[in-house]
């Protein structure tokens, strides 16, 4: 392999390519980026085996060839050198990359490319997919994947449900998480694709996030978004995101994104959202939200306790939120909230940290909580928005 | 053919309830001293009481005239009359020490009344007089028992090990040193002195020469509250020290020694979460309440007493070791946190008396272990290690923290404290189905409402499944169906101890139900933490009432102090 390419490109690209690198393995490959020219580009790969990415970008190609380095190494080494071309040169007979640039030399030991598992690449992939914009899909990712579960012991819920079908308002592509005590939808509608392969996967909560963060360095600030494909494998056990940086970037590259998927049936979670409601508020997002931090400080000594008054108005005064909490050691906290409120006045306790996380992704000015009943969920949704569906558990304080 | 038994063989039969093995020779001869007001009791000891026991005291002596009665069943000087059965101030009452002893063994007796010149000396063989004779010596008694058994080859046939019978005998002995401490007692086995009591009237001196310097100053005194009608006194051992086995808790009833189950778990029970389970504390307790509410005459060894109002002894015997236990905490130099040492070996420094050396003394006259408040100082996070421990720099030295352990012990005490006013509950969105082993589902079914209160909501579910829907907020990221079976293991941990603690209360039910949910709960090892959620741990871990020990008594840390790192690396 012989590839001379920009600094600035290769240090992006191993950045991108870096993050599947597993910190820790038994299996030293996996420690390693897999650098192989390909079509006149240099691929760089990286594999956790749950995950793995592909980042091309470009550069000139004199000799074909493959080797895997040491990860950090190469970052390091790349990172530290000046903005100038690099020239990489591989010694099949010592197995050892040969990197310069400017007047500086090095030789980086590395490993037989056929030792590398093999990552999927968007050639192999069966169907067009559905192609969807960077922008919208890294806001869903993030709009959901926080509900997701953390802990192992029940695998569906670690990961963010992806399904495309047709509904009755049209083509959609749904995103959902739970953690057994709330759930987060997000529905995208997508009229201009024809639903021609439904499906319906769990993906690992963490490569979502890990595909939302590589949407974001994308696609940053532009106007011209290149869509994004999502495509299967033909045995339809992994799920492949491919997206690209704009033609006008500075740093041009691809970028390919093999996630596992997670076997089993994801709650129905159209069953889990309320139909009725006894009580409904709309405040403004951000006063909520600074009233729950505030309550954060005396709720987290208090089992994260948030307690939320609701006082419907009369002719002559306006509805109420009062939001409260108290801790038995250092204090307590009230904030009081105008608010438009219809129904019943109810006094209801969440966990503040469900309803912080919920907040902070609800993208309208104003947001709107339906709820039945104190130990019925809760439902939050954005105003002027039913692409948004929050339902989260309250918490019942015995007496 | 039936026939009336002649009197020695009657006299045999009768001495084997009272005297069964050397030991309750010694022990009946050193009540006697002790009755007799003796300020020092010697007691000599050959082949483990097999061949000779001698106990020699500067007591009150017993008259010539009545030497021949004390060694006649039922005579006594201690007891006039049936009323004062209510009222037993001795130890001994009952008349038949002596006659027992002499029925089974050869007697040699020499005593001398205060109020009188001249002593007897008297010598009986299986319980008959064979010589006697005036002899001068000082005040006191001396009674040497020989060939114990020697005409009931039945009995004799019995006799354990010579070091089985001298263990027995060193804890008689050791027992009326602790709790007669203002006399002086020296025992000798063999010719070689193994205790010397001080005789100072303080207890702890005591257990300094049984249990040698470190433990003995290491116990932290219990000391009776003023005013109660129960008072209980004594020495209980810091939660670093304990035991494989409840043989050092030692219980005095009015200078009695008993035997007795309830009250020993009361002690054990003091202790509750603070030492590893499976483990006991090592405690010397003194009971002391009014003699018409406790029968001593329920056995003829009177190891057994029956108490009028046992609960309220069970309660302050329990009470009077915890304060200890608390108290003590706070200010003293006792509880110090177990170095690494300690954590390791605690029997190095903690002899059993088992076998053939007993009451060998610890040489480490003068060391009690370094201060320490139990308090956590402020912790400053440095890392963790192999995702199981942290490490953590104190005002003194490196802190090693298991991650598990400690978040056990600080959802422990939030459940506890939470469960006062009520768990919070956390409601699951959807309820999580879960199968139990059948030998659990009746117990779930039967406790749904001790698990509700607990902050667990299950219903059963048909069959042996049941739907947990909701869980204590403090436990929301654990698995609801582990929970569930944790907390089933709790139940059936609580609702079945041991035959002799008696019936399970509802609230060790709940604590056992409690710290079962903890262990599924809390953060287990191997999990990588963030720099925040480790110092939100040791924040949490700060607040715990008792933060060094997890809630099944393990440790929660490892203390290193830089003048012990000093050392490992020679520095000094």
């Amino acid at each position: 392999m012989k590839v001379s390419c920009l600094q600035e490109n290769l240090a992006r690209g191993l950045s991108v390519a870096g993050r599947a690198v597993s910190a820790r393995s038994a299996l030293p490959v996996l420690s390693h980026i897999l650098f192989t020219t390909d079509a006149g580009r240099l691929r760089l790969s990286s594999t956790n085996l749950e995950m793995g990415i592909h980042c091309w970008i470009g550069g000139r190609v004199e000799e074909e060839g493959a080797i895997a380095v040491p990860a950090r190494t190469i970052i390091d080494l790349i990172n530290a050198f000046p903005p100038d071309r690099v020239d990489l040169r591989q010694e099949v007979r010592t197995m050892t990359l040969n990197v310069r640039c400017g007047r500086s030399e090095a030789n980086i030991k590395g490993l037989d490319a056929v030792d590398f598992p093999p990552i999927p690449t968007p050639e192999e992939s069966a169907g067009d997919g559905i192609a969807i914009d960077p922008e919208i899909l890294r806001t869903a990712i993030h709009q959901v994947a926080f509900a997701a579960a953390t802990d192992e012991a029940r695998p569906t819920l670690t990961g963010v449900l992806l399904r495309w079908e047709a509904t009755p308002a049209g083509p959609t592509l749904t995103l959902a998480a739970a953690d057994g005590y709330r759930l987060a939808v997000r529905r995208v509608p997508m009229p201009d694709q024809p639903v021609l392969r439904p499906f319906s996967v769990i993906v690992p909560a963490r490569t979502m996030t890990e595909w939302a963060r590589i949407c974001g360095e994308m696609a940053k600030g532009r106007e011209e978004r290149p869509s994004v494909r999502i495509t299967f494998t033909p045995d339809g056990n992994r799920i492949l995101f491919q997206g690209q940086t704009p033609p006008d970037a500075p740093v041009p590259m691809e970028v390919v994104l093999v996630s596992q998927l997670i076997p089993g049936t994801f709650p129905d979670y159209q069953q889990l959202i309320p139909r009725d409601r006894n009580t409904r508020f709309i405040t403004g997002t951000a006063e909520l939200l600074k009233a729950c931090q505030t309550a954060h400080i005396f709720a987290r000594e208090n089992t994260n306790t948030l307690l939320l008054h609701i006082h419907p108005g009369s002719d002559l005064e306006p509805g109420r939120l009062v939001v409260s909490a108290t801790s038995a050691e250092t204090g307590s906290d009230v904030t009081e909230l105008d608010a438009a409120i219809e129904g019943a006045a109810v006094e209801i306790a969440f966990n503040v940290k469900f309803i912080l996380e919920a907040l902070g992704v609800v993208n309208s000015p104003q947001v709107m909580m339906d709820i039945i009943s104190p130990s019925s969920p809760g439902v939050i949704r954005p105003v002027g928005g039913d692409d948004f569906t929050y339902v989260v558990m309250p918490m019942t304080l015995e007496r | 053919m039936i026939r009336i038994l002649p009197p020695e063989i009657v006299a045999q039969i009768a001495a084997g309830e009272v005297v069964n093995r050397p030991a309750s020779v010694i022990k009946e001869l050193v009540e006697n001293s002790i009755d007799a007001g003796a300020r020092e009791i010697r007691v000599e000891v050959a082949d483990g009481g097999k061949r000779l026991m001698r106990v020699a005291d500067d007591g009150c002596g017993i008259p010539t005239d009545e030497v021949e009665l004390a060694f006649q069943r039922h005579a006594t000087s201690k007891l006039a009359s049936a009323e004062d059965l209510l009222r037993i101030q001795t130890l001994g009452f009952r008349g038949e020490a002596l006659a027992s002893i002499a029925a089974v063994s050869r007697v040699t007796c020499a005593t001398r009344a205060a109020e009188e010149e001249i002593g007897t000396l008297i010598r009986l063989e299986g319980g008959k007089v064979v010589s006697r004779r005036p002899l001068g010596r000082p005040v006191g008694t001396t009674v040497t028992v020989e060939d114990i058994f020697y005409n009931v080859p039945a009995r004799r046939k019995f006799l354990r090990s010579s070091a089985t019978e001298r263990h027995h005998i060193d804890a008689w002995v050791t027992r009326y040193a602790m709790v007669y401490s203002d006399r002086r007692f020296v025992l000798v086995h063999d010719g070689r002195e193994t205790l010397r009591s001080p005789g100072t009237g303080r207890m702890r001196d005591v257990l300094v020469a049984v249990y040698g310097g470190e433990v003995g100053s290491a116990l932290m005194e219990i000391l009776p509250e003023e005013n109660e009608s129960i008072q209980v006194a004594g020495f209980t051992s810091p939660p670093h020290l304990h035991r494989a086995d409840r043989g050092a808790i030692t219980l005095f009833v009015n200078g009695r020694w008993v035997q007795d189950a309830r009250l020993t778990y009361a002690v054990i029970q003091a202790y509750h979460t603070l030492i590893p389970a499976g483990r006991y504390p090592l405690a010397v307790i003194t009971i002391t309440l009014p003699p018409e509410d406790v029968d001593v005459n329920v056995h003829p060894a009177k190891a057994e007493v029956r108490f009028r109002d046992g609960e309220g002894v069970f309660r302050a015997v329990q009470r009077a070791v915890r304060r200890a236990l608390t108290e003590e905490r706070g200010i003293s130099a006792i509880r110090t946190f177990p170095g690494p040492a300690f954590v390791h070996s605690p029997e190095a420094r903690f002899p059993e008396r088992a076998t053939g050396a007993p009451f060998r003394p610890v040489p480490m006259p003068g060391v009690s272990p370094p201060p320490s408040p139990d308090g956590l100082p402020v912790l400053r996070v440095i890392g963790q290690v192999a995702a199981t421990y942290i490490i953590a720099e104190g005002p003194d030295g490196l802190y090693l923290i298991d991650q598990h352990a400690a978040h056990e012990r600080v959802l422990y005490e939030r459940l506890m404290a939470q469960r006062e006013s009520g768990i919070p509950l956390q409601p699951l969105l959807e309820p999580v189905a879960v199968d139990l082993p059948p030998e659990w589902a009746g117990l779930v079914e039967a406790h749904q409402e001790t698990l509700r209160r607990l902050g667990i909501e299950v219903e059963p579910f048909g069959g042996n499944t049941f739907l947990v829907r909701a869980l204590p907020a403090v436990l929301r990221s654990a698995h609801p169906g582990e929970v569930l079976v944790e907390a089933a293991r709790g139940l059936a941990e609580g609702s079945s101890p041991p035959e002799e603690w008696g019936i399970a209360t509802k609230e060790e039910m709940e604590k056992a139900i409690i710290r079962q949910v903890c262990k599924e709960g809390a953060i287990k090892a191997g999990q990588v933490l963030s720099r925040e959620e480790m110092e939100e741990l040791l924040r949490a871990l700060e607040g715990c009432a008792s933060p060094r020990t997890c809630p099944h008594g393990r440790p929660t840390m490892i203390h290193i102090s830089t003048a012990q790192l000093a050392r490992e690396f020679q520095r000094r």
